[in-house]
């Protein structure tokens, strides 16, 4: 198997128990036993997953006496919803230009075939 | 089974009434002629490479960027009832491949109740999105996100 070392925000959501664990640590800082709790899988494999997302950027994980806290980094995700933002008004954008398209067509062919009814 | 309806598995839906017979409507989506009027973003051109415009057939839209690399669109129609429904699969490249886009019109009057979606359909389709670190179905911790990074807690 080849080792995909080029992390980045997108690799982080790619897998479910992943985004799982962003978004319970999405509403509060978490140790590492409470994020497992959640799962049906070891807590060395929630682990693991907990330290893609540490290299991924997205969560900052800290050792606190005998607890790991993991903590989201807001702006690293928002990168996420921004790039999806763009998307969608790419779309937004061009469903206006097919209203006002339709318009300018309609107020021809109404134009065209008189006081059309 | 992936529910059509189910909107985590759709990106984007938007609705409109368009002040419009459906006709009309439905001639400015479907008419190459008028089609490279308004999809292009403005200041852009598009270039139809292809539209055969049945059940089975392919389209084809290419736009040049300005940094000289073409964004190109294309897909092949499923489903085509005239005046109500269009579906198409969708590939836009470099963006998001794999898509279906489906397009709703429905005559009110002079009006026309538009629809228009971007859908992931199926949840293999999603599986395989992942594999490409593609994510879709854009979960709530976003919103929770959004509200965080904008109150300045990050």
């Amino acid at each position: 198997m080849t080792t995909e070392s080029r992390r980045d925000i997108f690799q982080a959501i790619a897998d479910p128990t992943r985004r799982k664990i962003i978004d319970l640590v999405s509403r509060q800082p978490l140790n590492l036993g409470a994020i497992a709790d959640h799962f049906d899988i070891s807590r060395p494999a929630v682990s693991q997953q907990i330290k893609i997302l540490g290299e991924c950027g997205l969560i900052t994980i800290k050792k606190e006496g005998r607890e790991t806290i993991c903590t989201i980094r807001p702006n690293e995700l928002k990168k996420i919803a921004d790039w999806a933002a763009r998307y969608q008004g790419l779309w937004m954008d061009r469903i206006d230009s097919f209203e006002e398209y339709v318009n300018v067509l309609h107020a021809k062919n109404s134009k065209k075939h008189g006081r059309s009814k | 089974m992936a529910d059509p309806n189910d909107l985590s598995k759709r990106i984007l839906t938007i609705s409109k009434v368009l002040h419009a017979p459906v006709k009309t409507v439905w001639e400015a989506w479907t008419s190459p002629d008028h089609l490279m009027k308004w999809w292009a973003p403005k200041g852009m051109a598009v270039t139809i490479i292809k539209h055969d415009f049945k059940v089975g057939g392919t389209w084809k839209y290419v736009m040049p960027m300005p940094d000289g690399s073409e964004f190109v669109s294309e897909g092949v129609y499923s489903e085509i009832v005239p005046f109500k429904k269009i579906v198409t699969s969708a590939d836009f490249r470099p963006m998001t491949e794999g898509v279906v886009l489906q397009v709703l019109f429905e005559a009110a009057g002079d009006d026309t109740h538009f629809t228009f979606s971007v859908i992931h359909p199926t949840e293999e389709y999603c599986r395989q999105q992942e594999k490409m670190g593609f994510y879709n179905g854009w979960g709530s911790a976003f919103t929770r996100l959004e509200a965080l990074v904008t109150s300045g807690a990050a």
